[in-house]
């Protein structure tokens, strides 16, 4: 019997503003724990919620990339449950009345687009870090309070190759319009997988099973795959499903129990009586759509028709935001849009991962680059003299221009003086003439060798191959 | 002269004529709250407020800043920074807040000084002033302690009624401060939801609650209106409506329209009670006010204790679940986070708040949402509609504030029957509509005052002061307390 797998995702999204969701709290991550906090993050007595403007303009640019309806009147609620990380001992959260509602994303599986419905997006905020130890736990409130954003897909995925494309187009989305970093490994990006199967043909849902804890975006194809492969054994063998939350292993590569689930919890959710329902302007969300920042397709678009790339090289560009911003800004110094995008991709982006540094550590200003592609194709230097450049510019900083002349990395154009160089070598090797003439074009990379050997490299070989070509006829 | 016995008006001439300074009165004000026997403080503040008014004596009295160098005490659910806030619940023992609450900090910058902390039922869950860790708070006006002076806010309602203080912050959920204000015989003041900021107020029910004051005249109360109702941005509910001159008032009620609900009029079986009411009616109508006795769905009028219960506990359940000693508070330890939480909510927490905390939760509860806590949002906004309707024709609605004086402290829970939970509820009608709401004393019964209670329709405080200007006027019980009282009557 052949099963038909069914997934959901619930996507948290950490959000990178300024302050915390309800709080002026400031947020920067990766601070000294328990350092970016204030009163209300620590729910102490009397502290009351305000929300943050800048966290409702993220939710509306992701509802509006995901084709999602706006609600334009803002509610809160209690989600309410006692947790050690839970510092009021409630979440405000938008249980009623999310944000977005109603939207999809395309995935593209086996070169067919399929869509998945996105069931709603709502705001909420985090909880604080736990660190657990052999016999304590502490806590961290720097993450108490940070925006979130939840975003819940109807249980249309079909495989762990869905699952994985489907997060991996989220995760571009909340990158490039700058709402995330994104980071599943650290916690930024947070996946909870929904998984049950059925047999083909069947109308009804299986009974579900939920796996937490995935920690990169690999996993939650790999975990979805193994769960339904486990599910399916189980039915086979007259077994049942159970419901139950479940984690990922990835030493093992397995799914394990965390906990059967009994009934679902009861949250008692009700209406947030701290926050009064704000009504958004029509200006507020069309002016939080225009403004948002170029997401991934459009990006693309412009990198194939404005810089006329290939298309292969602009989405190795654009595997991360901060790369194609890179780009974006070196452009603006050179219209050679292919050659830069060929050195940032092998020449930049090896001295990245040589030093396992991304391009935000990368130190160099964008345009000193243009600089430096603008010597190579110019011929001005060469390129091995280009990697004596780089070299020194990764280290210091300074245009091209002024590490050219510091290490003396000219080329000799003066035609004259190459064409005295040739005449030598000529005459040196008398033969030479007669064997082009034969057809023994190697006769021609022999010159070539002699007189860079004579100069150390550094004649302007462009040049050189005119001059060489033309005694050689004679 | 003990200027203390005045009113915040009048000790403010005083201090605009040299004959005291905030020193004396600060001095005075810490002497009697030492002396007071009726348990009314958690703590005493006194290094602190001499300091500031040593400070403020040094510098000149700026005209018409009323509250300047004047005491007052604030009700121990405000947080204060530097100082213990307790809530009067054993399970906030310690804790010392960072910060202080946004009208607190007002009154601290107008020049008030903070000689107190008060008593209040245990966070503010109670009308009883019994329920506090201190134990009972008892009425000023019956030295022999058999009475009560009402809660949630009486030790706040105690200070001001035995002229320790002429102003004392309070806060009001169903009428934790205008109930007390009838049985102390004082002015009890609730502004509209979201005029003054509840900011750094403890939440018992944030839907309901508000900051309120105890004043010991209307204009008292008026003034601290005029200090304290500034938009907030650290509350969210905070109204940016503009705010009106409260001080410019003309004590007049001729041509006014004033609504006297039946359901609840008829509900008071107090004779002493009604005939002074009346009186008061009489005059107000003498002074050109038209008077109506309407009619009120009486279901609506048994609806406000059940409706009022349900919310207001369900709201408390959820409020006060960061007290869990993990964070602030006492921690008595515990092998895992829900033994902790188990062990400083079972020790820090009184029988009466855990039963409160079992009625909101059972109200939330998924199966019972529907039939209890949405059908009480219900029933609020039926009672709101309908008063809202009133408020269209009427300038107000005015009746006694409680059933009778102050009762008995072991007597409390007797006659329990629906026109007493009427008669002894009514006021949370305010709190269902936000609507600003003032309690004043009306009369004595056996030297123990009781009071009526006057409601307008929300931001309409102007209005209602001109009323209760011309009810205090009527009643002559102007500054009514209890050292004053004894004093004339020779006790």
């Amino acid at each position: 019997m052949n099963f038909e797998t069914i997934v959901g995702i619930e996507i948290h999204v950490e959000m990178k503003t300024k302050s915390k969701m309800f709080s002026l709290a400031p947020i920067s991550f990766g601070l000294t724990p328990n350092t970016e906090v204030v009163p209300m993050d620590m729910a102490f007595p009397g502290t009351m919620p305000r929300v943050n403007k800048e966290a409702v303009r993220n939710a509306i640019r992701v509802s509006n990339a995901l084709h999602m309806s706006i609600d334009q009147e803002i509610w809160f609620d209690r989600k309410n449950y006692f947790y050690s990380d839970l510092p009021k001992g409630y979440q405000i959260t938008q249980q009623a009345r999310p944000i977005g509602s109603e939207g999809y994303l395309v995935i593209n599986i086996d070169g067919k687009e399929k869509k998945i419905g996105i069931e709603r997006l709502h705001m909420e905020e985090d909880t604080c870090m736990q660190h657990h130890f052999s016999d304590y736990t502490l806590l961290d409130y720097n993450r108490a309070g940070i925006p979130l954003i939840e975003i819940v897909s109807k249980p249309e995925i079909r495989s762990g190759e869905e699952a994985r494309k489907y997060v991996e187009k989220i995760r571009e989305i909340v990158t490039f319009s700058n709402v995330s970093d994104g980071k599943m490994e650290e916690g930024s990006l947070r996946c909870d997988v929904n998984v049950s199967i059925r047999p083909y043909g069947s109308d009804k849902f299986g009974t579900k099973v939920e796996i937490k804890n995935l920690n990169s975006i690999a996993n939650v194809e790999k975990a979805i795959d193994f769960e339904a492969k486990r599910q399916s054994e189980l039915l086979l063998l007259g077994k049942e499903v159970e419901q139950e939350t479940r984690r990922f292993d990835e030493a093992k590569k397995e799914t394990v129990l965390m906990r059967k689930k009994t009934d679902a919890v009861d949250y008692k959710y009700f209406t947030e009586p701290n926050i009064p329902p704000i009504r958004l302007s029509d200006e507020f969300v069309k002016d939080a759509i225009d403004t948002c920042p170029e997401l991934y397709d459009q990006k693309l678009e412009r990198f194939l028709n404005v810089y006329g790339l290939n298309e292969v090289d602009a989405k190795i560009i654009l595997t991360s935001v901060d790369m194609a911003d890179y780009y974006d800004e070196a452009a603006k110094f050179t219209k050679l849009y292919q050659p830069l995008a060929n050195f940032i991709i092998s020449d930049v982006n090896g001295y990245l991962n040589k030093n396992t540094i991304s391009i935000k550590e990368f130190n160099v200003e964008p345009k000193f680059i243009s600089e430096l592609v603008e010597l190579l194709q110019s011929k001005k230097i060469n390129s091995s003299q280009g990697k004596q450049i780089f070299e020194k510019l990764v280290k210091e900083n300074k245009s091209p221009l002024i590490i050219q002349k510091e290490v003396g990395a000219v080329l000799i154009n003066d035609e004259s003086e190459i064409h005295k160089l040739v005449l030598e070598v000529l005459e040196a090797n008398p033969t030479l003439r007669d064997d082009f003439k034969a057809g023994k074009t190697r006769a021609q990379g022999f010159v070539m060798g002699q007189i860079m050997k004579k100069r150390g490299g550094k004649v302007n070989p462009g040049i050189a191959n005119k001059i060489i070509l033309e005694e050689l006829k004679k | 002269m003990n200027y203390l016995d005045l009113t915040i008006k009048e000790i403010h001439e005083a201090l605009l004529e040299g004959k005291t300074n905030p020193v004396e009165l600060t001095k005075e004000a810490l002497k009697r709250a030492k002396e007071n026997e009726d348990n009314a403080f958690e703590m005493i503040i006194e290094e602190d407020a001499l300091k500031k008014a040593e400070e403020l004596s040094k510098l000149p009295v700026p005209k018409d800043n009323y509250l300047f160098g004047i005491p007052y005490i604030a009700k121990d659910n405000f947080s204060t920074k530097g100082y213990e806030t307790t809530a009067s619940s054993n399970i906030l023992n310690g804790y010392v807040p960072l910060f202080d609450a946004t009208v607190i900090k007002l009154l601290n910058e107008a020049g008030a000084i903070l000689i107190a902390k008060s008593t209040l039922d245990e966070l503010a869950m109670g009308g009883t002033g019994t329920s506090g860790h201190k134990g009972i708070t008892y009425n000023p006006w019956d030295k022999s302690h058999t009475r009560l002076v009402g809660g949630s806010s009486c030790g706040s309602a105690a200070a001001v009624s035995d002229a320790i203080v002429p102003f004392a912050l309070g806060s009001d959920t169903g009428d934790s401060v205008r109930k007390p204000a009838s049985y102390a015989g004082l002015v009890g003041f609730k502004p509209t939801w979201g005029l003054v900021s509840r900011f750094g107020l403890f939440p018992f029910a944030p839907s309901l609650d508000h900051v309120a004051y105890f004043t010991r005249s209307v204009f008292d109360s008026a003034l601290a209106t005029e200090l304290l109702s500034k938009h907030d941005d650290n509350d969210s509910t905070s109204s940016y409506k503009e705010r009106p001159n409260y001080l410019d008032l003309n004590s007049s009620v001729e041509g006014k329209k004033i609504a006297v609900i039946n359901g609840i009029y008829k509900t008071i079986q107090d004779k002493k009670v009604i005939e002074d009411f009346d009186k008061n009616i009489e005059f107000l109508k003498k002074n050109g006010a038209k008077v109506d006795f309407i009619d009120v769905d009486t279901d609506l009028l048994k609806a406000i204790y059940p409706s009022y219960i349900v919310i207001s506990c369900a709201e408390a359940t959820s409020n006060d679940a960061n007290l869990d000693g993990i964070k602030f508070g006492p921690n008595y330890g515990g092998k895992t986070y829900s033994e902790v939480m188990f062990n400083a909510r079972t020790k820090g927490f009184s029988a009466l708040i855990k039963r409160r905390f079992v009625i909101g939760s059972y109200a939330l509860m998924r199966e019972n949402q529907e039939e209890v806590f949405l059908r009480a949002q219900r029933a609020r906004h039926l009672i709101v509609n309908t008063f809202n309707k009133i408020f269209e024709t009427y300038d107000a609605v005015y009746c006694p504030a409680a059933p009778n004086i102050a009762p008995l402290i072991n007597k409390s829970s007797e006659n329990i029957n629906e026109d007493f939970m009427i008669a002894d509820n009514w006021l949370a009608i305010g709190n269902f509509g936000g609507y600003p709401s003032i309690t004043l004393p009306i009369g004595l019964e056996n030297d123990m005052p009781f009071g009526a209670n006057l409601m307008c329709k929300p931001f309409d405080e102007v209005n209602l002061f001109n009323i209760a200007l011309k009810i205090e006027e009527g009643t002559g019980l102007k500054n009514l307390n209890y050292p004053a009282y004894a004093k004339k009557e020779g006790k």
